[in-house]
C-alpha cells in the first residue's frame, strides 16, 4: 500500500555538508534560522541581536559583537552555543535543543573561514509587513492577448500568468465532461441521463451560464457547500461513552441544517460568521439564528475547560483568519507577530461563555430534542496566562483582557449587549408555558376522569373515592400554582410596577404552598391505602410480606412528615415561590460580537481572501495559497497573490455572496478548460509547470466520500432527497438512503464507508486527503450498498430497452450514460458485450461455482436469469470503474 | 515524478492478463513475497518485523516483572512512616499532567500493599519473574525488561500518549505502528502492513487513535483483523451469494475498461494507483482470511498456543495469527488485550489478586507460545515482540485489595529482535515509585524498535508537522546486541 506514498507528502532530506566546504546560505542560515531566529530575527530582537541575516550577525548587538569573522574560539555566538552550563547556553532549555557537534563543526567552520556570506542577502523584513496582514486591494485587471481570456476576470489573471510562462491552456471541455462536473461541483451528485440531454442539446448561448444558475438555486446545493463549510467549521455530532455526553452537544444536527439553509438562501459570508460567533447577542429572541452558535457549542468538552476553550480559540482562528494563533498557547509564536499573551487575550474573548440547549416546541425533554446554543455565563470570569502552557502555573493577579492582536493595530470594540426578558428567562417562550399549562390542565381532566370511574366501580369503597378526591384536589391545585408562579415570573421578566409584582408574587407563593400542601394530604391518604392494600395481601412467604408492609410503612411515615412540614409552611405569608423556569445573565459581555465585527470587517486583510481560497480549492482541486489554515509567515505570497485579492475584494463587495464567487469561477474558462492534454502541449507544459500550478489545465479529481455514496444511491434511483432533520445513525449507511451529510459523524460514530474514502476527521479538516487504498476497492466491490444498487439498476435499465431493437447493445450504452455520464467507446461496448456473453455462460452453470461465504446480505436478490445477472455484474463493474469516483 | 513511470509500460503489456490468472497464481503461491521498496533508506536493519502486546487498563509491574519485597516487609504503613518518604517530594512527581481530576483514582496511594504474588528466578540469566507468568518466564533467556519506563498522564488517556507519545490532551498524533507502515517497505503484496487484532482501547483514552496514523494519512492506519474466516475486515467479502467466478469475472472487466481508460490518460497517475489498488484488493481478500484459517497448524500448535481452552482461546487465536503474519512479512502486529469499554480490565483498582490471576491466565501462556513458537522457526531474531500496558500501579493499596495508576515507573518488555536477552535494564527504587536508574519515557521504545528494524526516528517527519522533542524518544543502546 505504501507504493501511494507519493502523493501524500515528500520526506524532509536531512542531507547535510558534513566535511564539504561549508555554505552560508545552505548550512549556516537554516540552522539559525531554526535555532535562533524566533528569538532573534525580524519578529524579535532579544539583546538587540539579529541572526537570521549576516550582514546583520556580523552587525551585532546591545552587548557588542556577536561574532569575530575568523576566529570561532573568540565568537561570543559560538561560546554561547557550546556552553556547557545550562543558564550560559544557547538556545535556552525549553527554548529548543542544543546544537549537536556536526551543527557546531558547521558553524566553527563558517566563522573560521571569516563568515562569508552574498552580499545580496535579503533582510527579513518586520512580519507586520507580511502581505496577508495588508488589506487586499484590487489588482488592475491584466490585458489577455488572447481574446478567449478577456471575458471572465478569474481568466485574464491565469492568462497572464500563462503567456509570462510561456505554457499553452488546453482546449475547454466537451459537453458531457462539463455537465458531469458542474453537478458534481455544485450539487455533489451525478447528472441523470435527462439532464445531461437537455444541456448538451441545448444550443442557446445562455445555456451554460443558465444550468450553473440553476444548480445554484436547487437545495441540494446548500447540501454539497455546506458539507464542505463543515468540515471547515468541524461540524461533529455528539460523542460519549454510552448516554455521557463528552464532546460536541445533542442535537447539533441543528447547526447543520442552519448551515444548509444559510448556504441555500446565500446568506452573506460575513452575516453567517457572526451569527456563528455571537448570534445569541446579536438576535437572542430567534431561535433559527441561535442555532448557529452551534459552531461554539459544538467545542464542548466535558473532562477540562481549557480543552474546550483552547479548541474554540484554535479554530475560529484556523477557520476565519488562517491564523495559527493555537501556537503561541504556551510561549511566542515562532514564525508569526503573536505574542503568547495574545493568545489569552483572544482566549477572554469566549471565557465567559457556556453552552445550553432552549427546548423547541412539542418537546419538553431536552435530551430528546432542543436547540444546543452558547450564551455568556460568567461575564466576569477572568483569564489567565499559563505558563508554558500549564494550567498549574499561571498569576492570579494578572488576568489578560480580551483583545485583539497587536499586529492588527485595531482595537476590540466592545460593548455589552443587554439581552431581552425571552433570552434572559427562557420559560418566557409562548411554547413552554402552554405546553406545560396544557400538561397540568391534562393531568387535571386525567385524575378527573379516575374519579369518575372510582365512584362508579367503587360506589362501596368510600376510602378509594376519598384518595381520587385528594388527588384531584392536588392536581388542581398544581394547576394553580403553576399559572400563578408563570403570572408571577412573566411580571418579573418582563417589568411591572411594583405593587403589580409583589402581588402576583404573593399569590404565587400562596398558590405553591397550597398545592404542596394538597399533595402532601394526597400522598398521606394515597400511602396509607397501599398500606392497607399490603397488610391484606395473601402473599405467603412471611418474609416478602413483612418487606412490603415495612417499606409501605416507611412511605406512610415519610408522607406525614411531608404534611407536617406542608402545614407549617402553608402558615407562612411571605411571597417566595419556585421560579418556572431557570434564569440567566441579563448581560452579554459583547465580546464574541465585537470579535466577529472586527473578523467581517470589509478591511479585515484575512477573512475574505481565507473564505475564497477555501472556495477555490473546492472548484479547482489545489487552493491558491496551499496551507488552507495557516496565512501566517510560513506562507509566502501565492503565486497566484493578485487574482486571490481580487477575489477577495470581489467577495466583500458582493455582499459576501458565495453564490456570486461560484458564478465567477465557474462561468471562467480556466474552470472549463480539459483536465488532459494531447502528448504535444502536455510534454512542453510540463516542462514549465508539471504540477499545473498554473491551471493551463483542469485536475482531475476524486469525489469526496459523501459523493461516492450518495452517488451509487443516485444512479440507482433509490437516493431519497428529504432534507433536514436529526442525525441518522452510522451504523445505517447501507440500509437508509438518505444523503451522507445527515448520517451522524462523530469521533467514534463514523460510517466505515465514509472514513475508508477519507471523510472530513470530525476534529478537523481543513482540506480533505485523497488516498487510494484497496480497502476502498473492497467497499466499493464488496459491500451490500453497491451490490444491491447495481442490482436494481440492472433491471430497471433492462425493463426499459428489453422490448427494443439492439436491447443489449442499448443496455451497455444507456448503463455507462447512466452510471459513468458519458457514451461508451466501440471498444467498451465491444468489451462489455464479451463480458456479458462470457459471465453469463459461468453464471448459467451454478453447480460448479463456488460461493465466498460471505454473511451480509444484500437488499436486492440476485436474479435467477444467468443472462440478466450478467447485466447487474456489468452495473457493478461501472460503479467500481475509475471514472465513477473521478471528475475529469 | 510519478511512482509508476517505470512500471508503466510492463502495466500495459500486462492488461491481457487477466484477474483470473492472478487468482490462480495468488493462490497457489499465497506466501510469495515482493518487496516494494521504501523511500526512508534503512541503516542495517536488525528485525523486520514488530510484535506489539498491550495490555490496556494497567498490568502490575510489581507482581509482574519488577519484584519489591519491600511492599511486604512494610505493609500497612504509610509511606511516610518508612525509609522510603523521599519518593513523595521527588521532582520526578511533576512530569504527570493531570487533565480532569478525577475523583476516583489517579492518586498517590500511602499505604503500602503487600506484594500478591510470588517470584522465582529463570533460567540462565536468573531474572526474576512473578508465577503469574509462567510461560512467558520460561523465555526468560530472551526477554530485556525495561523496569524503568515513565509516562506523563495518571489516567487512562496513558493509552494512547503510549503509542503516539503525546498526551491526550494534545489531540491525535500518528502511532509507532503507522509511522513503522510509513517508513517500512511491504514484504508482502497481498496483506495490509500494519494489522491490529484485539477490541481496540475504549474511546475514553484514545480509542482507535491508538492504531491510526493521523496526519501520515488513512493509507498507514492499522488495518482492524477479526479472528473470523467469514469476516476478518470491512468488506473483506461480498454478500451472501456472489461466485468467486462471478467476482473474478467482474474483476478482469474492470481491469480491462479501467485500462481503455489509462491508455486514453497516459498522465493520470490516479488510474493506476486505482487499478493496482483493486488488483491488492483482490489478493487481500484471499490472503487475509487465510490467516486466520488454522487449518494447516499441528493439533500440537493448537494445544501450545492455548486455543484448545476457553480462558486461553481468544488471545492464543490472535498469537497465532500474529505468529502467521510476521511468517508473511508484515511489518507491525498490534495485539490489545483487556478492552472493557471503558478503562481497561486490567485496570485492578480493586480486586487485583483475583483480576490479575484472571487475566494473566488468558494471556501468558498465548505469549509464551508465541515467544518459544517464534523462536523454533528462526523467527525470533527478526521479529521483536514488545509488551507494555500504559503504565503500573501504585505501591500503596486502594480499596484495601487493589492498586491505583501509576505513571511514574514500571516495566515494558522486548524480545528478539537483536535485543539482549535475559536482562533487567533499567530500575525503580525499592517500592516501585519512581523509575530511577536508566529512566526512559515511552518513546525510548519506540526509537529502539525503529532503530532495530534499520529506521532513523528523526527521520520520520512530514513537512509542515512539527514533531517535539519528546515524540522522537532515543534507542536504549544499553539493550541492543
Amino acid at each position: 500500500m505504501r507504493v501511494y506514498r507519493a502523493f501524500f507528502g515528500v520526506l524532509i532530506a536531512t542531507s547535510s555538508a558534513y566535511g564539504a566546504d561549508v555554505d552560508y546560505a545552505r548550512d549556516i542560515k537554516p540552522l539559525l534560522r531554526e535555532k535562533c531566529a524566533a528569538c532573534h530575527g525580524a519578529l524579535k530582537q532579544e539583546a538587540g541581536l539579529r541572526l537570521d541575516a549576516a550582514k546583520l550577525i556580523r552587525q551585532g548587538g546591545d552587548g557588542g559583537e556577536a561574532i569575530k569573522p575568523g576566529d570561532a574560539a573568540k565568537s561570543p555566538l559560538f561560546h554561547r552555543v557550546v556552553a556547557e552550563d545550562p543558564d550560559e547556553r544557547m538556545p535556552p532549555e525549553g527554548d529548543g535543543e542544543r546544537l549537536n557537534p556536526e551543527q557546531l563543526q558547521l558553524l566553527r567552520e563558517w566563522i573560521d573561514n571569516g563568515a562569508i556570506a552574498s552580499a545580496d542577502e535579503v533582510i527579513p523584513t518586520d512580519p507586520a509587513e507580511h502581505w496577508a496582514y495588508q488589506s487586499p486591494v484590487r489588482a488592475a485587471l491584466p490585458l489577455a492577448d488572447n481574446a478567449d481570456w478577456q471575458a471572465n476576470p478569474v481568466d485574464t489573471f491565469i492568462a497572464e500568468q500563462h503567456e509570462g510562462a510561456g505554457v499553452s491552456p488546453v482546449a475547454v471541455a466537451d459537453r458531457h465532461t462539463l455537465v458531469r462536473r458542474l453537478y458534481f461541483d455544485l450539487i455533489g451528485l451525478p447528472p441523470s441521463r435527462d439532464q445531461i440531454d437537455r444541456f448538451v442539446n441545448d444550443d442557446s448561448s445562455s445555456a451554460y451560464a443558465n444550468l450553473v444558475d440553476e444548480l445554484l438555486d436547487s437545495p441540494l446545493y446548500g447540501e454539497r457547500w455546506g458539507r464542505h463549510w463543515m468540515d471547515v467549521w468541524r461540524y461533529s455530532d455528539w460523542n460519549g461513552y454510552k448516554n455521557q455526553l463528552r464532546g460536541s452537544q445533542r442535537h447539533i444536527w441543528r447547526w447543520r441544517d442552519w448551515i444548509i439553509e444559510s448556504i441555500n438562501d446565500d446568506k452573506g459570508y460575513d452575516q453567517m460568521v457572526t451569527e456563528m460567533l455571537a448570534g445569541d447577542e446579536i438576535a437572542p429572541d430567534d431561535l433559527n439564528v441561535l442555532r448557529a452558535t452551534g459552531f461554539l457549542a459544538r467545542n464542548y468538552h466535558t473532562s477540562n475547560r481549557n480543552i474546550w476553550l483552547d479548541a474554540t480559540v484554535e479554530h475560529t482562528a484556523k477557520a476565519f483568519l488562517g491564523m495559527t494563533i493555537n501556537c503561541a498557547r504556551c510561549h511566542d509564536h515562532k514564525f508569526d507577530p503573536i505574542a503568547q499573551t495574545e493568545y489569552y487575550a483572544m482566549r477572554a474573548v469566549f471565557e465567559p461563555h457556556n453552552v445550553r440547549t432552549e427546548r423547541v416546541p412539542g418537546q419538553p425533554n431536552v435530551m430528546n430534542d432542543g436547540v444546543p446554543r452558547v450564551f455568556d455565563a460568567e461575564p466576569d470570569s477572568k483569564t489567565f496566562l499559563y505558563v508554558g502552557g500549564n494550567e498549574k502555573y499561571f498569576d492570579k493577579e494578572s488576568p489578560v483582557f480580551a483583545a485583539l492582536p497587536a499586529v492588527f493595530s485595531e482595537p476590540l470594540d466592545v460593548k455589552p449587549v443587554t439581552l431581552p426578558p425571552i433570552a434572559v428567562f427562557p420559560a418566557l417562550w409562548p411554547h413552554i408555558e402552554a405546553e406545560d399549562i396544557h400538561r397540568a390542565e391534562q393531568q387535571v381532566a386525567t385524575v378527573k376522569k379516575q374519579l369518575a370511574e372510582s365512584r362508579k366501580k367503587d360506589a362501596d369503597k368510600s376510602d378509594s373515592i376519598a384518595v381520587a378526591e385528594l388527588k384531584l384536589d392536588s392536581a388542581q391545585a398544581n394547576l394553580n400554582s403553576l399559572r400563578a408562579r408563570w403570572a408571577a415570573d412573566k411580571a418579573k421578566y418582563v417589568s411591572s410596577a411594583s405593587n403589580v409584582l409583589e402581588n402576583l408574587n404573593r399569590a404565587a407563593a400562596n398558590a405553591e404552598r397550597n398545592a404542596e400542601l394538597l399533595k402532601a394530604r394526597f400522598d398521606l391518604a394515597d400511602t396509607k391505602g397501599r398500606l392497607a392494600v399490603a397488610e391484606a395481601s395473601r402473599e405467603t412467604d412471611a418474609a416478602k410480606k413483612k418487606a412490603a408492609i415495612d417499606t409501605a410503612k416507611k412511605a406512610v411515615e415519610a408522607a406525614k412528615k411531608q404534611l407536617a412540614d406542608a402545614q407549617a409552611n402553608a402558615k407562612k405569608e411571605n411571597a417566595t415561590y419556585t421560579s418556572v423556569g431557570k434564569a440567566y445573565p441579563r448581560t452579554s459581555t459583547g465580546r464574541r460580537l465585537a470579535l466577529a465585527r472586527w473578523i467581517v470587517n470589509s478591511k479585515n486583510p484575512l477573512t475574505a481572501r481565507v473564505a475564497v481560497n477555501h472556495i477555490w480549492l473546492r472548484h479547482f482541486g489545489e487552493p491558491l495559497v496551499s496551507n488552507t489554515f495557516d496565512f501566517g509567515l510560513r506562507s509566502p505570497r501565492p503565486k497566484h497573490a493578485d487574482l486571490l485579492d481580487w477575489l477577495a475584494v470581489e467577495l466583500v463587495e458582493h455582499q459576501w455572496s458565495m453564490k456570486h464567487i461560484h458564478r465567477l469561477l465557474l462561468t471562467s474558462r480556466t474552470w472549463q478548460l480539459r483536465s488532459s492534454a494531447d502528448s504535444v502541449l502536455q510534454t512542453a507544459n510540463t516542462k514549465i509547470d508539471p504540477d499545473n500550478r498554473l491551471y493551463w489545465r483542469a485536475n482531475v479529481r476524486r469525489l469526496d466520500a459523501e459523493v461516492i455514496r450518495d452517488s451509487v444511491l443516485h444512479v440507482a434511483g433509490s437516493l431519497d432527497l428529504k432534507q433536514g432533520g436529526a442525525d441518522i445513525d452510522y451504523a445505517n449507511g447501507e440500509t437508509v438512503s438518505r444523503r451522507s451529510v445527515y448520517f451522524r459523524h462523530a469521533y467514534e460514530k463514523q460510517m466505515t464507508m465514509l472514513v475508508l474514502f477519507d471523510a472530513a476527521g470530525p476534529n478537523e479538516c481543513y482540506r480533505r486527503s485523497k488516498s487510494i487504498i484497496p480497502q476502498q476497492a473492497l467497499a466499493l466491490a464488496n459491500s451490500t450498498l453497491s451490490l444491491s444498487e447495481s442490482r436494481k439498476l440492472a433491471q430497471a435499465l433492462w425493463a426499459e430497452v428489453k422490448d427494443g431493437a439492439d436491447a443489449e447493445l442499448r443496455f451497455v450504452q444507456l448503463a455507462f450514460k447512466q452510471v459513468l455520464a458519458r457514451s461508451a467507446t466501440s471498444t467498451e461496448t465491444e468489451t462489455c458485450r464479451g463480458f456479458l456473453n462470457r459471465q453469463a455462460a459461468i453464471l448459467a452453470s451454478p453447480g460448479s461455482l463456488t460461493e465466498f461465504g460471505g454473511k451480509t446480505a444484500s437488499t436486492v436478490e440476485a436474479s435467477g436469469d444467468p443472462i440478466l445477472r450478467a447485466k447487474e455484474n456489468l452495473i457493478h463493474v461501472l460503479m467500481n470503474h475509475n471514472d465513477f469516483v473521478t471528475i475529469r | 515524478m510519478s511512482p509508476f513511470e517505470s512500471t508503466r509500460r510492463g502495466f500495459l503489456s500486462d492488461l491481457g492478463l487477466g484477474f483470473g490468472s492472478i487468482a490462480a497464481a495468488s493462490m497457489l503461491q499465497q506466501d510469495a513475497t515482493a518487496t516494494i521498496p521504501s523511500q526512508i533508506q534503512q541503516l542495517a536493519p536488525k528485525a523486520k518485523s514488530v510484535i506489539w502486546l498491550f495490555m490496556i487498563g494497567g498490568t502490575s509491574h510489581m507482581e509482574s516483572f519488577d519484584p519489591k519485597p519491600a511492599l511486604t516487609k512494610y505493609a500497612g504503613m504509610t509511606i511516610e512512616e518508612t525509609p522510603f518518604k523521599p519518593v513523595l517530594s521527588s521532582p520526578y512527581l511533576e512530569n504527570e499532567r493531570v487533565v480532569a481530576i478525577d475523583p476516583n483514582n489517579g492518586f498517590i496511594r500511602n499505604e503500602l500493599y503487600p506484594l500478591q504474588m510470588s517470584y522465582r528466578r529463570w533460567g540462565e540469566s536468573g531474572l526474576e519473574i512473578s508465577d503469574w507468568w509462567p510461560h512467558v518466564a520460561r523465555q526468560a533467556d530472551d526477554l530485556c525488561l525495561v523496569r524503568s519506563v515513565w509516562t506523563e498522564d495518571s489516567n487512562h488517556g496513558a493509552q494512547l500518549q503510549f503509542h503516539t507519545g503525546r498526551h491526550r490532551v494534545d489531540g491525535f498524533f500518528p502511532t509507532i505502528g503507522s509511522w513503522v507502515n510509513y517508513g517500512l517497505g511491504s514484504l508482502n503484496e497481498n496483506l495490509p502492513e500494519f494489522v491490529v487484532m484485539g477490541t481496540p482501547v475504549a474511546d475514553c483514552c484514545g480509542g482507535v487513535e491508538a492504531h491510526r496514523a493521523n496526519y501520515l494519512g488513512p493509507q498507514y492506519d492499522g488495518v482492524p483483523l477479526n479472528i473470523d474466516p467469514a469476516n476478518p475486515l470491512p468488506y473483506a467479502k461480498p454478500p451472501k451469494g456472489v461466485y468467486r467466478e462471478e467476482q473474478i469475472g467482474e474483476f478482469d472487466l474492470l481491469r480491462r475498461l479501467n485500462g481503455i481508460t489509462a491508455e486514453q490518460y497516459p498522465d493520470d497517475d490516479a488510474i493506476r494507483a486505482r487499478i493496482r489498488s483493486y488488483e491488492l484488493a483482490f489478493r487481500m481478500q484471499m490472503a487475509v482470511p487465510e490467516i486466520v484459517r488454522f487449518d494447516d497448524e499441528t493439533q500440537q500448535t493448537h494445544t501450545q498456543y492455548g486455543i484448545d481452552e476457553d480462558e486461553t482461546r481468544s488471545f492464543g487465536q490472535q498469537m497465532l495469527a500474529a505468529r502467521r503474519l510476521v511468517e508473511r512479512g508484515v511489518r507491525f502486529v498490534q495485539v490489545y488485550h483487556g478492552s472493557n469499554g471503558g478503562a481497561g480490565q486490567w485496570d485492578a483498582h480493586k480486586g487485583l489478586k483475583a483480576s490479575h490471576t484472571k487475566l494473566c491466565r488468558q494471556v501468558d501462556q498465548p505469549i509464551g507460545a508465541l515467544l518459544a513458537d517464534l523462536k523454533q522457526r528462526g523467527l525470533l531474531d527478526e521479529t521483536l515482540v514488545v509488551w507494555a500496558s500504559e503504565f503500573g500501579r501504585t505501591p500503596g493499596s486502594q480499596h484495601s485489595n487493589g492498586r491505583d495508576h501509576h505513571p511514574y515507573g514500571f516495566t515494558v518488555w522486548m524480545a528478539g529482535g537483536g535485543i539482549k536477552g535475559g536482562l533487567a535494564h533499567g530500575a525503580t527504587d525499592e517500592i516501585g515509585f519512581h523509575a530511577v536508574e536508566d529512566r526512559h519515557y515511552v518513546t525510548d521504545i519506540h526509537a529502539t524498535l525503529l532503530h532495530q528494524l534499520g529506521l532513523n526516528p528523526r527521520e520520520l517527519a512530514i513537512p509542515g508537522r512539527k514533531r517535539l522533542e519528546k515524540e522522537f524518544g532515543n534507542p536504549i543502546h544499553e539493550v541492543i546486541v
